[in-house]
């Protein structure tokens, strides 16, 4: 009875009716931050040489628990009187012993090897010039040479993410082209965090007061898939990434909507919302992702700013002005935007069909809102600069998540998301950040419909 | 006691001084007296096994709250900062005041009875080890009642997240207990290791050469050097951040030119020798049960005892592998790598040793048996991922994962855990002379096992796709939901199990309808099966001379010549120690200097910083003075007379 017991639950029998299991209810192991599910050069090797422990180790757990149940099988006490018997007491053998030791050293090496291949493959980006490395990984001049450079910043707890080459900075969302390369500078500025996108490259600390680096080039056939690259990675600066992504799925579901969107999250336990501190990374063709550096440097460009109605100025058609508009306050400018050439001192107000109004009502209301309401404080938008507490919202309408990758970006959660952002996020710092009581403006917007609807306008219609 | 006595009265020479203030308890002090004051290894062992046990239910109860909040995406069981809480108390709680504490359990009660000695070589020094576990125990478990509640900042404390420029609480005290809990439990545990290298070098009876030693009295002088050779390092560092926090220095402050990297050195050239011990004395447990319940002695003694050795000394060698994601470079990363797939060869060697123990014997499969091999079967898939993590490529996924919360879980619970209910089975007749029920432990092992694997299996998928550790909740569509109930319902089988299990091991303390264990019920191997059960006070009624490694099994079975014989009994018996108060008047000076420390910051009615220090002076002085008292108050003891034949 006992040794029936014992047999039964001995792991093995365990060990493969879990495998069974896995495998069984598990048919899909793509999950949205599946590292079984690897979709880039680095990612993919790391998902090599962890199958090659896997069999390695189930080969060895087999090999030494066969033998385990064997022994215990063969060796049993039936009886109790055969319990009571004595066996020979031998007590080693050393031709056996030295003979394990070599064989798990052996088993030992043949691991050993791809790790140092791997070590070196995930911290340094081939050189270019080493066309035999680079054939070896399947990658052309091309992609390496055409690397872009992104300087991560963590903090408490979001992500910020600068292009030092193009001078612009997004937040929660990384954009990047999946022909190329990219190099990951890590930082932060508060605690540790550690940037994980599991199925582009494993993940790298920012640690304080230390620059780390890592980096990862896409697959792009993995992305695309059956698919063409425009469905796969549809396109990011004119919001077809955002329809898409919201078209396809509910936020809920378990698989990324479209190929060219990865998640990631902090791994590193940074603080009371770490758990909450997610992004994305969204692959982009070379043409769509250049057409969205060039937006984006347009938008956060200072010398593009919208300029105040010179009277003195004909302006072309098309051109953006801002001009005094009564109806949204006193002394508040609004922009408009010429429908055809004007001469100098036709302004809005002299000749209002000679100009359009650029946003809705609620967008320009909404825009003084986020001074007002004292949004600003924290948030750079656009041209308003790089340093900031909070996420830098620059065309915030073509973002697809909301809340450090927590939710979907959509008027729904974002009205959830303003009226009471600590139910959602319990301890974030919009909420809860230095400076913040119950008397600060976004505390009470709660019942402030209007507000809201207005602040939604001008941040979705970033666009 | 069938013994007589008479006091001992000691030469005038050396009864320095007499005190009149707590005087040395005499020889028939009972009650709560005798359990505050003893000296006895045995006692001191039995009072660290309960304390352990009460934390262990306190950690998880921890524990099933975590669970509780993972249930299901977006769960308020727990706030966020509550669930930080749970996660860093729980590691605490389970590392260093509950298997820490039960392995010295079983150093302490075991050790010295397996080589044959009367008592640990500093008694009164054993007590304040003891005491000095207790108090550290109180402190950390203080801290929730006080300003931020515990600490939230995981059991490894990362700079710069303990820094006071980074509390989330104003005022925040948490990491100030959990640093003065780890330093005070730091001296309990170098004490006792000092004690145990002490003992187990010199107080071996004749003929117990250092080969002769039990397998778990090895484990035992192993771990007992890596505590005193580890722990330095996390004292230093305590200490540096205590000053980061208490006076504002700036040792891991980086925006004050300090590095975050180096705590995490400190840390970690402490922390994963303290893996190891934590594993080691289960090893060295196993290795003392699967001999006997299959027996036949053990499978290459040396090898295993320097396999012992090797995995203790390696241990130094490895630590930066738990800092792989930090960006310690190409060469570092890869040198660790290495060395870390190295240890995997030691430990293999144990694992084969055990296997080639049990071929050809008669294998019984009792309780201590079964939980013996629960920890080989649980400690080889902790193994297999822990050689899986050695590997950088594999790491840089699984790090911060619940894949590695399954890894450490596997090695702590599947292999320390298991091996010291083992232990507790196999050694609780020994210790109170009575069986315990062979079906309810059946049971138990039952409960445990299959609870413990549907808890930390699902985990390595989970890591796999993507749940990151210590995230007090996750999102919808992650596909996290259903592995995680899994885990939670196994959880709570564990604890059942857990709870059955100290259920019954407390009960065989006071159950006198228990079956009576006789001197060895197991016909086990080792010198303390040769005693009564329970064990007399004095151990040995004459010191043994051996003969053999497997003393006791050798007096049954063995030839003539490896029988052990006994010293005469001397003409003025067996001298027994005086039980003392200042071991424990020292610990609580301790204790209340560090509560002078915790709370001799004030900020007074203009806003200005007061340092009071009274109290923690307060405290220094009946510290200093109870070891000042110690050292005067004199050897006492009595003396005790057991009969020629009495064992």
């Amino acid at each position: 009875m006992t040794s029936i017991l014992s047999k039964l639950l001995s792991l093995p029998h365990l060990f493969i009716g879990a495998l069974i299991l896995l495998s069984g209810s598990c048919s899909r192991i793509d999950h949205k931050q599946s590292a079984l599910d690897p979709k880039g050069l680095v990612s993919q090797n790391q998902y090599d040489v962890f199958m090659l422990s896997v069999w390695i180790t189930i080969f060895l757990f087999c090999a030494v628990g066969g033998c385990l149940l064997y022994v215990l099988w063969r060796y049993r006490a039936k009886t109790a009187e055969e319990a009571k018997e004595i066996p020979p007491q031998s007590h080693g053998n050393s031709m056996i012993e030295t003979g394990l030791i070599i064989a798990s050293a052996i088993i030992l090496v043949i691991l050993a090897v791809p790790t140092l291949q791997g070590i070196v493959l995930l911290n340094r980006v081939p050189d270019a010039n080493d066309t035999e490395t680079l054939e070896k990984l399947g990658l052309d001049r091309s992609q390496i040479d055409g690397a872009i450079t992104v300087n991560v910043t963590g903090k408490r707890f979001f992500w910020v993410f600068e292009y030092p080459q193009y001078g612009i900075v997004t937040a929660n969302e990384l954009i990047f082209p999946a022909s190329k390369a990219v190099r990951i500078n890590l930082r932060t500025e508060d605690v540790i965090h550690s940037f994980w996108v599991p199925k582009l490259a494993g993940k790298m600390d920012l640690m304080p007061g230390q620059e780390n680096f890592m980096w990862f080039i896409a697959d792009q056939s993995k992305i695309i898939g059956d698919e063409d690259a425009a469905t796969a990675m549809p396109s990011v600066h004119d919001g077809e990434m955002r329809a898409q992504v919201f078209a396809k799925q509910k936020f809920t579901d378990e698989f990324e909507p479209v190929g060219g969107l990865f998640y990631g999250q902090c791994a590193e336990y940074c603080g009371n919302s770490h758990a909450y501190m997610s992004f994305r990374a969204l692959a982009q063709t070379d043409e769509d992702f250049d057409q969205w550096v060039q937006r984006f440097q347009e938008a956060q460009n200072p010398n593009l700013q919208t300029k105040n109605y010179d009277p003195s100025q004909s302006y072309s058609k098309g051109s953006l002005v801002s001009f005094a508009d009564p109806k949204l306050g006193s002394g508040a400018n609004r922009e408009y935007r010429s429908i055809r050439k004007t001469a100098p001192g036709q302004s809005p107000q002299l000749n209002p069909g000679a100009w359009e109004k650029a946003h809705s009502d609620d967008y320009e209301i909404g825009k003084q809102l986020f001074g007002s309401l004292q949004c600003v404080q924290c948030h750079a938008v656009n041209r308003t600069g790089l340093g900031a507490k909070g996420p830098n919202l620059t065309l915030y309408g073509l973002r697809t998540s909301l809340a450090a990758g927590w939710m979907r970006n959509d008027e729904e959660s974002l009205r959830k998301w303003l009226k009471n952002s600590n139910d959602i996020k319990y301890g974030n710092l919009m909420w809860n950040g230095e400076g913040v009581d119950d008397r600060h403006p976004l505390r009470n917007l709660e019942n402030d419909d209007v507000k809201v609807d207005q602040l939604i306008a001008y941040l979705l219609g970033q666009s | 006691m069938a013994t007589e006595s008479i006091k001992y009265v000691a030469p005038d020479t050396e009864n320095k001084v007499k005190t009149q203030v707590f005087p040395r308890p005499g020889q028939h002090t009972t009650g709560l007296v005798d359990w505050l004051t003893t000296i006895d290894h045995k006692k001191i062992g039995l009072m660290y096994g309960l304390t352990a046990l009460f934390f262990l239910i306190i950690g998880g109860i921890e524990a099933l709250l975590i669970r509780s909040q993972l249930w299901d995406h977006n769960m308020t069981v727990l706030t966020n900062r509550e669930y930080n809480q749970m996660f860093t108390m729980h590691g605490t709680t389970m590392v260093f005041l509950v298997i820490m504490p039960l392995s010295a359990a079983f150093f302490n009660f075991i050790m010295p009875l397996q080589i044959g000695a009367r008592d640990v070589a500093f008694p009164r020094m054993n007590t304040l080890s003891l005491w000095c576990f207790v108090a550290g125990g109180i402190i950390l478990n203080l801290s929730w009642f006080f300003t931020g509640g515990s600490p939230a900042i995981g059991w490894f404390g990362y700079a710069p997240l303990t820094d006071t420029r980074f509390a989330e609480v104003i005022g925040d005290m948490g990491p100030d207990f959990w640093v003065f809990a780890l330093q005070i439990l730091g001296v309990a545990s170098l004490l006792a290791s000092f004690n145990f290298i002490t003992t187990i070098i010199n107080m071996r009876a004749p003929g117990m050469t250092m080969m002769r030693l039990p397998l778990f009295t090895w484990m035992t002088l192993i771990v007992s050097f890596l505590i005193i050779l580890a722990f330095p390092a996390i004292t230093i560092a305590l200490v540096e951040l205590m000053f980061d926090r208490t006076y504002g220095t700036n040792f891991f402050d980086f925006l004050e030119g300090g590095k975050p990297h180096l705590w995490q050195h400190l840390f970690w050239i402490f922390g994963h020798p303290e893996v190891y011990i934590l594993i080691l004395p289960a090893m060295g447990i196993v290795s003392e049960v699967i001999p006997v319940f299959s027996r036949k002695p053990l499978f290459g003694y040396g090898l295993i005892v320097f396999s012992g050795a090797i995995i203790g000394f390696m241990g130094f060698a490895v630590w930066s592998h738990h800092m792989f994601t930090t960006g310690m470079g190409v060469v570092a990363t890869s040198a660790f790598s290495m060395l870390t797939m190295l240890i995997a060869i030691p430990t293999g060697v144990k694992i084969f040793n055990w296997i080639g123990t049990m071929w050809g014997g008669r294998i019984r499969f009792d309780t201590p048996m079964l939980f013996a091999l629960g920890f080989i079967t649980m400690f080889m898939i902790g193994g297999f991922t822990g050689i899986m993590h050695s590997s950088v490529p594999i790491d840089a996924q699984h790090q911060d994962s619940y894949f590695v919360v399954a890894h450490f879980h596997y090695v702590l619970i599947g292999g320390a855990l298991f091996g010291l209910f083992c232990g507790f089975y196999f050694w609780l007749p020994k210790m109170t002379g009575r069986m315990m029920s062979e079906k309810l432990g059946k049971l138990v092992f039952t409960l445990m096992f299959i609870g413990f694997n549907l808890t930390f299996f699902p985990m390595h998928y989970l890591g796999m796709i993507g749940q990151p550790r210590r995230t007090h909740t996750y999102n919808e569509g992650h596909g996290f939901e259903t592995w995680n109930q899994i885990a939670t319902i196994g959880a709570f089988i564990l604890g059942v199990g857990i709870v059955i299990g100290i259920y019954q091991f407390v009960n065989a303390f006071f159950n006198k309808k228990l079956k009576p264990a006789g001197k060895n019920p197991w016909d086990a191997r080792t010198l303390e099966w040769t005693l009564s059960s329970p064990v007399k006070e004095y151990n040995f009624a004459r010191t043994p001379i051996i003969k053999a490694r497997d003393q006791a099994w050798e007096n049954t079975y063995g030839p003539k010549d490896n029988q052990s014989e006994k010293e005469p009994l001397d003409d003025h018996g067996v001298h027994m120690p005086d039980r003392s108060w200042w071991p424990l008047i020292t610990a609580l000076g301790l204790f209340g200097m560090c509560l002078g420390m915790l709370f001799h910051r004030n900020i007074d009615p203009s806003g200005e910083l007061v340092r009071n220090y009274t109290f923690a002076i307060l405290g220094g002085v009946v510290m200093v003075t109870g070891i000042i008292m110690w050292a005067l108050e004199g050897p006492g003891g009595y003396h005790l007379f057991p009969k020629e034949d009495e064992e």
